[in-house]
């Protein structure tokens, strides 16, 4: 059972009618969405497609590791941060941008990102529970003030304006496609590795890490490889950002931006590769509805979370049984409850 | 830049009120996390609420500007009760259900209620800020200005930290509280209901938000969103302190509030930093804080 | 005042009066519409948007705006719309101060509610984000509170018009008056102390570099940052004591104004140092009326008392105080003059295509509350006054204005600069 193997993969997915199917589905509203959807749900749907691959990225961390960390964002927004400075120069002065140079800012991104990861992560994994998440929490904010501080190199408060995709890809549709392709190549090499012997060793770690070590698994090792791994893609994200919105700001890095991927894995389904694209999805969808009608939209999203929190943990994938997920041997492992309450203080 | 007394002392008092201020807000949140194991994410909030409640109470006796410094305690005792209320209430339906869950949920849930209360402020008091001035005339002390209200805050918080300090220690509803901490099965074994335990707790700290709330209208005008800057802080102030000990939050409050205090003279860019930069060392260096025990990890 | 103590109820009042706004905007609009027998006067709703925030440390500023929007939208749908058959419809929506908000919904309201134009922002770091989208929109963006100079300098929009003096203009502005009084008082050192942020870094950026021209022998002894919203200034305020400086320069509006002339209060920061050339606008001098220490130096960006000759001011001083109960702020002055403003330019054009009215509004000569006013049209910055004064007690009103012998009305000519920096944000968006 080579998970790895690209060939077993596509013969697992081929062999399920079901799994085809959904990715058909999927197929065909992904490349319907143009046509159907107007332009501003278009800008809608783009910004979930960015804020789903930064909410995978969190997941890595949270539903396949088990901790859940607030700084996540510092790696999104440095990421953005990072195509917004590599790009700016030629906008400001052609007014357009080249490839080239667009490219190797939406890579310079992860790249940025991984090494703030490994930085940051050393320390982090160092810590479980409620001391990993202040922990992280306060990484984010320190790297926030500095983007904020910095005001000769990232403009501050001011944030940076003027940033654009190259004129090929300007159109709403076209960023669109652009930003599909990113993510959904983003995200089949995310479920490669969540599929793979090293995210099963980090399910073997956050089911219970003593017994983990005892195996003989450097716990600290994978845990901190995990969190560089998650951190890169939240920057490839983050780097899909600016050109989408015009703009980078300081915000993008604080721990207010991370919740809300802890929301989006949270609404979808923290247990399912999947989930927090849906949850990303459902979140950017009520806010961009609700607040046609309503200024309480914080009221709102706080009822969707506590019921959520309260009655269905699980997410909304979670409605969906387990049977029509699980690839043949490869069910997620159902805990009794006591034992999760031990996890927590592990 | 001089460093002499002129300069240390009224840093040193506007410090320690800082100080003061975040440990009694802080001051709830430990005890809440200490006895029930949940970080209440909107324990700030309550203490918008509580300031927010107090300054209504307030305007019942007329226009707040230049209002008798006497009336603020019968305000403040009218939001601590309702705070109290409203912390039993929240208990009793929502907290109660996080007990066995993760540590995530928990904070997704006090979360939720950061939006949801914060939200339901603005509906009730709108979106101006709400401000109470006292008038008093600064007091010279040492030759320098000092504002009175300092001692007030000082006073108070010191008052509630010798005040919990009795109450854990000497009373037998404290000392029952301080056993469910250590092991919840055998406060239930000897018969004593943990449920009654927790709501009360839960109510007290939440209580203890409200107090600080209404300790600090007179300060300081209050606006929506005062909570989110907050909560960051005191989960700070809890985290170096070590969770579940109120030395612990005191001593590390009035640290990072006289920490902040000096360093937006001695090193302005770095002054919003410093807090994080304290925290990220004691985590790193001893995770369970300065006055925590190792078993908390 | 009966008015300040049903402070409880107001919150409710007030966000049912918005929405009441709304509907009996709409409605109005709908109701003066001629009945269809007569003729198709009604033409195509206008659609306009306002962004601005109604939490955070600019809401009790951006609420006036809000109220004044309203009112003269209803005002205008009275009279059956714009040209007399385009019914307004607002799309209001909060930024929460986040310029990825702000992006977010400008959008939302440009490219889903088809608004022709924006009123708004706050904080100009949203301003700044949502130039790029009404900009690429071709959408009208109506700036008045969120002033940084930066907006029609180097991030310059042909979209974009500023209908307040922005911070450059009032920098400058107070620095005249500090100069005369530093040379006047033998003023040698001084601190600033500002919120940290786009804005207030904005502006003491432009009043530094001004003072030491025009007075070199003052000298800047220190900068103080505090982050926005921040409720305890007391080190801030106990640190600039200690320093003893001749005077200290605010950087500072909003909420964080109040807390830095309560907390200063309380602790005998006026014994000791002037607080000189901070925001006191309208809305300060409402709010703290019974404690605002008189003979303070401020400035504000329209205030109503230095126009009382001007007919429209009086129309807006009478629509306010009928509606609201009280005197306009400042942002409600400046948001009058741009819903009026915004009207005389589609007047001008004829027409609401956005082209036409864009181009009707560029160096147009508008009449405001605060008497005839012209663009720039290297920049599309109004040439409107700032003013500065001494805080102090007139019989007239129920709270503080400027001493109106004192007062200097700062013209826009003086202090508005080259247009060097418009035309390099020109040149970036071409």
């Amino acid at each position: 059972m080579n998970e790895l193997n690209a060939r077993a993969l596509a013969r697992r997915i081929v062999t399920s009618p079901i799994r085809l199917a959904c990715l058909a589905a999927i197929l065909v509203i992904s490349m319907a969405a143009p046509v159907v959807l107007s332009e501003y749900w278009l800008h809608v749907v783009t910004e979930i497609l960015i804020f789903g691959l930064f909410a995978m990225s969190f997941n890595l961390i949270y539903g396949y590791m088990g901790q859940i960390s607030f700084g996540h964002a510092a790696f999104f927004g440095l990421g953005a941060y990072a195509t917004a400075i590599t790009i700016r120069g030629e906008l400001a002065q052609t007014g357009d941008i080249g490839w080239g140079l667009f490219l190797s800012g939406i890579l310079v991104a992860p790249v940025i990102a991984a090494i703030a990861a490994g930085a940051i992560g050393w320390f982090c994994v160092r810590l479980t529970g409620i001391y990993f998440a202040i922990l992280t929490l306060s990484f984010g904010e320190l790297l926030y003030y500095v983007v904020f501080q910095w005001y000769g190199f990232t403009g501050g408060d001011d944030g940076i304006q003027g940033l654009r995709p190259p004129a090929f890809i300007l159109a709403t549709e076209a960023y669109y496609f652009f930003t599909l392709m990113v993510v959904v190549v983003a995200s089949f090499v995310m479920w490669t590795i969540t599929r793979s012997p090293f995210g099963y060793i980090l399910r073997a770690i956050r089911e219970n890490k003593r017994r983990a070590s005892f195996l003989g698994i450097n716990v600290k090792l994978y845990q901190w490889v995990n969190f560089v791994i998650a951190g890169s893609f939240a920057g490839l994200a983050g780097s899909l950002w600016g050109p989408f919105s015009r703009s980078v700001a300081p915000g993008l890095l604080g721990w207010q931006k991370s919740g809300e991927a802890v929301f989006a894995a949270l609404i979808g389904g923290a247990n399912y590769f999947l989930g927090p694209m849906l949850g990303a999805g459902v979140f950017t969808f009520l806010h961009a509805y609700v607040t046609k009608f309503t200024e309480y939209w914080p009221l709102t999203i706080g009822t969707v979370i506590l019921l959520l929190v309260l009655f269905r943990p699980g997410g909304i994938l979670s409605f969906v049984p387990d049977r029509i997920w699980a690839m043949p041997g490869t069910a997620e492992i159902k805990e009794p409850k006591d034992t999760q309450k031990k996890r927590a203080s592990a | 830049m001089e460093l002499g007394f002129d300069f240390i002392f009224p840093q040193l008092m506007a410090g320690m009120s800082r100080g003061m201020l975040l440990f009694l807000v802080a001051a709830g949140l430990s005890l809440i996390f200490g006895v029930m194991n949940i970080l209440n994410f909107a324990h700030a909030t309550f203490w918008l609420l509580g300031g927010y409640i107090t300054y209504s109470v307030l305007t019942l006796f007329g226009p707040t500007a230049g209002i008798s410094p006497l009336l603020v305690i019968p305000a403040t005792l009218v939001a601590i009760a309702v705070l109290v209320l409203i912390g039993f209430a929240i208990e009793r339906t929502l907290v109660q259900k996080m007990y066995d869950r993760d540590v995530p949920e928990q904070l997704l849930l006090t979360f939720a209620l950061v939006l949801i209360i914060g939200d339901v402020i603005k509906l009730i008091w709108g979106v101006e800020d709400r401000s109470v001035f006292l008038g008093l005339p600064p007091v010279e002390l040492f030759g320098q200005f000092v504002n009175l209200y300092y001692f007030v805050i000082i006073g108070v918080g010191i008052t509630v930290f010798a005040g919990l300090h009795l109450f854990l220690h000497k009373t037998s509803f404290g000392r029952i509280v301080r056993a469910a901490v250590h092991s919840r099965e055998m406060v239930e074994a000897l018969g004593i209901r943990i449920s009654t335990i927790y709501m009360v707790v839960f109510g007290i700290g939440v209580g203890l938000a409200g107090l600080a709330g209404g300790v600090v209208l007179p300060l300081t005008p209050l606006a929506l969103g005062a909570d989110i800057d907050l909560i960051i802080q005191c989960f700070v102030v809890v985290v170096v302190g070590g969770f579940g000990s109120i030395i612990g939050t005191f001593v590390a409050a009035l640290l990072i509030g006289v920490t902040y205090s000096f360093a937006i003279f001695l090193w302005p860019d770095g002054a919003l930093a410093v807090i994080f930069l304290i925290v990220i060392a004691i985590l790193i260096v001893r995770p369970w804080g300065l006055f925590g025990t190792e078993l908390r990890t | 005042m009966k008015k300040i103590t049903d402070q409880k109820w107001d919150g409710i009042l007030k966000s049912i009066d918005r929405r009441r706004f709304l509907i009996s905007s709409a409605a109005a609009g709908v109701l003066t519409l001629t009945p269809r027998f007569v003729s198709a006067a009604a033409g195509e709703t206008y659609n306009l948007g306002v962004l601005l925030p109604s939490t955070g440390a600019g809401a009790n500023w951006a609420d006036s705006a809000i109220k004044a929007i309203n009112i003269a939208v209803a005002d205008i749908n009275g009279r059956g719309g714009f040209l007399g058959k385009h019914p307004i419809k607002i799309h209001y929506r909060d930024t929460h101060t986040k310029p990825d908000v702000a992006t977010r919904e400008g959008r939302s309201i440009i490219l889903d509610e088809k608004v022709r134009a924006i009123v708004g922002t706050y904080s100009s770091a949203c301003a700044l984000a949502l130039q790029e989208i009404t900009h690429e929109a071709k959408v009208l963006q109506l700036a008045s509170i969120s002033n940084s100079a930066k907006i029609v300098g180097a991030n310059y929009s042909s979209y974009t018009y500023e209908f307040g003096p922005n911070t450059k203009m009032m920098s400058n502005a107070i620095v005249k008056a500090v100069a005369k009084l530093a040379h006047r008082n033998k003023w040698k050192r001084y601190i600033t102390i500002g919120q940290d942020y786009e804005w207030g870094r904005n502006i003491q950026r432009g009043f530094v570099k001004e003072l030491a021209k025009l007075g070199p022998d003052v000298k800047l002894q220190r900068e103080l940052w505090f982050k926005l919203g921040e409720s305890d200034l007391g080190s801030y305020i106990s640190g600039i004591m200690s320093l003893k400086p001749d005077f200290v320069f605010p950087a500072v509006a909003g909420k964080d104004s109040r807390t830095l002339m309560e907390q200063g209060q309380a602790m005998g920061l006026l014994k000791v140092t002037s607080l000189v050339g901070g925001q006191i606008t309208t809305v300060e001098l409402q709010q703290q009326k019974d404690t605002l220490p008189r003979g303070l130096v401020g400035m504000s960006r329209c205030a109503f008392f230095a126009h009382l000759d001007e007919p429209l001011m009086q129309k807006y001083i009478k629509m306010y105080r009928d509606a609201q109960g009280q005197y306009p702020t400042d942002m409600s002055c400046m948001n009058f003059d741009v819903v009026y403003g915004l009207e005389q330019g589609i007047q001008k054009a004829g027409t609401i295509d956005t082209e036409a009215v864009k181009n009707a509004l560029k160096g147009a000569t508008l009449k405001t509350g605060r008497g005839t006013r012209t663009f720039r049209k290297c920049d599309n910055q109004l040439n409107v006054p700032t003013y500065i004064g001494e805080v102090f007690d007139d019989p007239d009103y129920p709270f503080p204005i400027y001493n109106r012998d004192k007062m200097i009305v700062v013209e826009a000519e003086d202090v508005w600069g080259t247009c060097e920096e418009a035309e390099a944000g020109r040149k970036k968006r071409s």
